[in-house]
């Protein structure tokens, strides 16, 4: 029986060994967005006319140049994450770019035609402040570094120093900017907050001090947020409180002027001879205008007036990057680049016309949920039919007939536009995927990607084409919070709208809020969300339903009291009614302490198991349950005699990973504990001496995986845990954690990956039928699809008969990296940090997103399409065939027939 | 199809009417009388005349009529033990075949089981085929025996080739997920 099944297995394998994809296929099920973050210093390209390249350094340590017309990316440069990365300062002179990097660490030059690297110093250790160009006669030749008490000067060819001064009275004076205005003079501006600038100057030649003075300035706190120096050697700063502008000419040095302002933002820009400000002012609620106010006069000038439409979804504008240039007639003409709250990129033209827009919030995506789309109309109307009460046996007809009818109407629409597109030619076919036009497609293949970022600002995206659909700003998230997005209600319960819930919370109050919304079409639902005035801690999505089909959300508060989201009378009914069945646990880190609590019927808690890990030893990194919307189809494993080793599913089964406080390499740890969250009781614990993490870890099935770093032989190694329940099946029809008395048996197995990881997720299929991957992001940018067959505690060291009959591979020590595995091919994804996993309607096929500074989603077959006919499959070859065997039959019975007939006659 | 009966009517006749009759070329007989003269072959329509030449039976009917009952049940015995005498054919196109599941091996298994079962679905046209024997429950008996036997067989084969859903694991896809009793959910504490 079991070997039948092998062979038609065998025979669907050969009939598609298709594994890798073909070039026609590139981008055909799979796209790839790629984002460079908030920005943090942007320069135009100005040293060629017919230049559109705007370079932009960003938060998530990007350099990257985009084409200004299209906003699409010329080159990119990722640094390392983090600190060591982050970029200081950029300054720009023809074709290089200069870069201060990792906090004045490393002094880079690049070439902006085609993002080379032009050299790299190392620059002297010192908390950096500022950089600036130092050129004498528009003939640039250095460039200076300011750091927390010294200058230095570097040679812009290659970047070997000069000469470095130390700063007089660098412990009061706290230096943030320095500026040359090419007289052969270098001017280090340094601030007491809210008493005088000090300037002091130095010679670029030999670096020594020229003269030292200082300028009341009792407004005045830090110059690098408000102050800029503009054309020649202007000091203009803006004062928020007063709303005024001050100027400041440093090689006069008389008092500040002030300009009375009204305005929102401002921003600096110089073309040839001329130095702007650009000034952005609110006109009412959606708009905003900019003007263009000469930097020298303060006079606004004519004709420059640009109108900026604020996205109601979006943020306020934050930050404006000017590129200005000289028109035919001499007078100033600009572009503008906005920045706004939500990182958002615009790019606009005068009078006003939106060029570009880049989402760069999509660069920190913290989690997502593939949501179905809903229904088209008449399928919904299809299902109503179903949903409503029965009236009447004539009105059912009627109605039957009725909604018959449109989806014939629909078809022979389908077809007439099928017919219609064929006559077009191929580019002039548009498929415009609209908020409107969505809907479900034949194997739920297409989704609508909930996106939540860091920012606070939420997309919905097709995941066929990577469109974004909706977006939704909310303003008032806290900087440091927790986000956990919890789908509600599905598309399923037509005509009730699909609801997702959004749980933001404070990290430094504790006090969290609910955005509830419509992921279809992202608009803020009416159901009022429940207002949280105690901190909360959890919050856990029951498979209870309320009267609208909507799943209870249970939220904990500090308390350990639960309140429940939808709070209507039948749903708290059913709670009382299910309270004694509903557990959760709570994972404290900074106490070490995983807790158990049970719901009592009036919806206080009591804890029933606590495990304490002794914080000063090793801390809890993370904790990992099963996904709730996991299927497995088959509960046991076949072995090689035909008998069965049942598999431990425990579905309230948890894997808790900690690693040791203590990091020396001969000392450090890292644990993992396999423990059931209803009881607390342990089933296993793992250590793993001489490790250290990052720990990944997936936990799925019966099966828990993870990848640490082993500090002894300096390597990455993946460790499996499987759970068996033996040779019988205790109780085959329910699970209880509380009523099984066998401990599973427990199988472990390690093996040497060549490759760090960013991320890993297991596939996901509808009914579990397919076989797992593993899907590993690499820091290389590849996503490499790991079959779990490679990850097996059973891997023998020797082979038998049984063995073989099993199909084990044979234990080897390393992990193959294939490069056919890589599920994206050459399109590389910087940065993964998450990557999701969502079924679709076909049992093959699983759709994957990685999300990171890029967001790249495709699909992935582990187990081939078994269930799809391939895309060259020859539907003209077969049904000829087939016709003409058809044909034949038919030819050669009629012949047979009449030569009996003649033999008869005989 | 009636001239070789005419010619054959004319043998018997030659043989039995002798010389005289033989000089003639050919002679006409109307009269009833001479037709039952001919002998017993076409006694039993004495009453009605035929055209000429006319044979009413076969020729080859002759040898029926003349079948020893010892040679009936010779053949019904040969029925019987068909199934019975294939066996040994059987056991060596097993052994032949091997184990392996393959393409062959399935069709010669699937032979093997259909022919027996074949065989017993049409149980009731062997009897009637038996009906003239003697022994024609003892024959059935072994006839029935025979098919069993080949069908076990094949059972054995399908068993040594691992086709029989015989093992817990050839169940194992049937087995439903167990409920779940409990509603367990939480995390670290955000």
């Amino acid at each position: 029986m079991e070997k039948l099944i092998v062979l038609c297995l065998k025979f669907i394998i050969l009939c598609g060994t298709v594994d890798a994809v073909f070039e026609d296929q590139v981008g055909k099920f799979d796209w790839r967005q790629q984002y460079v973050g908030k920005v943090r210093f942007s320069h135009f390209d100005t040293h060629m006319q017919s230049s559109k390249k705007v370079l932009l350094a960003t938060e998530n340590n990007v350099f990257a140049a985009i084409n200004t017309r299209t906003g699409e990316l010329f080159w990119r440069h990722v640094d390392k994450a983090g600190q060591e990365g982050s970029i200081d300062a950029f300054l720009q002179h023809g074709q290089d770019a200069v870069l201060v990097v990792g906090d004045g660490r490393v002094l880079r030059s690049w070439d902006i035609n085609i993002g080379g690297l032009n050299w790299e110093i190392v620059l002297d250790s010192g908390s950096f402040q500022s950089a600036c160009l130092v050129g004498q006669q528009d003939n640039v030749k250095h460039v200076a570094v300011l750091k927390k008490t010294a200058i230095s000067l570097h040679y812009l060819s290659n970047g070997h120093q000069k000469w470095i001064e130390n700063l007089p009275e660098s412990d009061t004076v706290d230096y943030q900017v320095v500026y040359s205005g090419g007289n052969g003079e270098v001017y280090a501006l340094g601030v007491v907050p809210h008493s005088h600038i000090t300037i002091v100057v130095y010679s670029v030649e030999d670096g020594e001090v020229v003269k030292q003075i200082s300028v009341e300035a009792p407004w005045l706190s830090d110059i690098q947020a408000s102050c800029a120096v503009v054309d020649q050697g202007i000091l203009t700063c803006v004062d928020s409180a007063t709303v005024s502008l001050y100027m400041l000419d440093l090689h006069v040095q008389s008092q500040m002027t002030q300009i009375p302002l009204q305005a929102m933002l401002v921003s600096f820009a110089t073309t040839g001879e001329k130095t702007v400000a650009a000034v952005m002012s609110p006109k009412n609620k959606t708009a905003s205008t900019l003007n263009l106010f000469s930097a020298e006069t303060g006079r606004r000038l004519l004709d420059t007036t640009l109108i900026f439409n604020m996205d109601p979804y979006g943020g306020k504008p934050e930050k404006l990057h000017v590129q200005a240039f000289l028109k035919k007639d001499d007078s100033v003409g600009y572009r503008v680049m906005v920045q706004t709250e939500d990182h958002t990129l615009t790019f606009i033209q005068q009078p006003g016309r939106v060029i570009w827009t880049r989402e760069e919030a999509l660069s920190d995506v913290v989690t997502m949920e593939m949501v179905d789309l809903p229904l088209t109309g008449t399928q919904a109307e299809l299902e109503g039919e179903f949903g409503k009460k029965a009236d009447g046996l004539f009105s059912m007809v009627l109605k039957r007939l009725s909604s018959q009818f449109i989806l014939l109407q629909a078809w022979v629409a389908h077809l007439w536009k099928l017919f219609y597109d064929a006559r077009q030619p191929r580019s002039q076919v548009k498929n415009d995927v609209t908020i409107e036009n969505l809907s479900r497609d034949e194997f739920n293949l297409q989704k609508m990607m909930v996106m939540v970022t860091a920012s606070g600002k939420l997309f919905g995206i097709d995941s066929k084409t990577g469109s974004i659909l909706w977006r939704h700003y909310l303003d008032d998230i806290p900087s440091n919070a927790a986000f956990k997005l919890i789908v509600q209600r599905t598309t399923a319960h037509f005509p009730h709208p699909p609801q997702c819930t959004l749980l933001i919370k404070d990290k430094d109050t504790g006090l969290a809020t609910l955005h509830v919304f419509n992921p279809i079409f992202g608009k803020k639902s009416h159901v009022t969300p429940p207002t949280m005035t105690q901190p909360i801690l959890q919050s856990i999505i029951l498979p209870l339903m309320d009267q609208d089909y909507a799943k209870v959300l249970l939220l904990v508060d500090d308390q350990y009291k639960v309140s429940a989201f939808p709070s209507t009378k039948n749903v708290l009914q059913q709670l009382q009614d299910m309270a004694s069945s509903i557990y959760f646990f709570l994972v404290d880190s900074d106490q070490g302490r995983l807790s158990g609590y049970r719901l009592r019927t009036d919806l206080s808690t009591e804890l029933i198991w606590e495990v304490v890990v002794p914080t000063e030893v090793q801390r809890i990194v993370s904790v990992k349950g099963k996904r709730p919307n996991e299927h497995v189809h088959s509960q046991g494993r076949v072995m090689g005699d035909r008998s069965v080793l049942y598999k431990y599913l425990n579905p309230n089964l948890l894997a808790v990973v900690t690693e040791s406080t203590d990091l020396h390499q001969e000392r450090s740890f890292i644990g993992i504990t396999l423990i059931d969250g209803v009881t607390g009781r342990i089933f296993h614990n793992a250590v793993q001496r001489k490790a250290r993490g990052p720990v990944h870890v997936v936990h799925s099935e019966n099966w828990v995986v993870y990848e640490y770093w082993n500090t002894k032989s300096r390597r990455n190694e993946f460790s499996v845990i499987e759970l068996y329940e033996g040779m019988e099946l205790y109780n085959s029809t329910v699970f209880s954690s509380l009523d099984r008395p066998h401990a599973p048996q427990v199988l472990q197995q390690s093996y040497i990956f060549p490759s760090s990881i960013s991320a890993m997720e297991a596939t996901l299929t509808e009914k579990g039928i397919t076989s797992r991957h593993l899907l590993i992001g690499l820091p290389s940018g590849g996503i490499l699809s790991l079959p779990k067959m490679f990850l097996d505690p059973r891997r023998p060291e020797i082979v038998s008969e049984q063995i073989r009959e099993e199909n084990l591979i044979l234990y080897a020590p390393e992990l193959p990296i294939r490069t056919e595995w890589f599920i994206n091919y050459n399109q590389s994804v910087s940065g993964v940090r998450g990557i999701y996993t969502a079924p679709s309607g076909l049992e093959s096929t699983c759709l994957v997103v990685a999300y990171g500074l890029d967001i790249y989603q495709t699909r992935v077959y582990p187990s081939k399409q078994f269930d799809v006919l391939k895309d060259d499959y020859d539907y003209m070859l077969i049904s000829s065939v087939l016709f003409a065997l058809f044909f034949a039959t038919m030819i050669s019975k009629r012949l047979a027939e009449v030569k009996l007939l003649n033999r008869a006659w005989r | 199809m009636t001239s070789p009966g005419g010619q054959g009517g004319g043998g018997a006749l030659s043989t039995r009417g002798g010389g005289g009759a033989r000089r003639m070329k050919w002679a006409l007989e109307l009269s009833a009388g001479n037709t039952r003269s001919r002998g017993d072959r076409q006694g039993g329509q004495g009453d009605v005349v035929y055209p000429i030449g006319y044979s009413e039976k076969p020729v080859p009917d002759t040898s029926i009529q003349e079948t020893d009952k010892n040679l009936v049940e010779k053949r019904c015995w040969d029925v019987a033990l068909g199934p019975l005498k294939q066996i040994p054919m059987n056991l060596f196109i097993m052994y032949m075949s091997g184990n392996t599941i393959s393409i062959f091996p399935i069709m010669m298994v699937c032979m093997m089981a259909w022919r027996p079962i074949q065989a017993l679905m049409s149980m009731s046209a062997t009897f009637k085929l038996l009906e003239s024997s003697s022994q024609q429950w003892l024959q059935g008996l072994v006839y029935l025996v025979g098919n069993l036997l080949g069908s076990a067989l094949a059972i054995y084969k399908c068993q040594s080739m691992g086709l029989l859903p015989t093992h817990s694991s050839d169940w194992l896809a049937f087995i439903e997920p167990p409920q779940r009793m409990e509603i367990m959910g939480g995390g670290m504490v955000l």
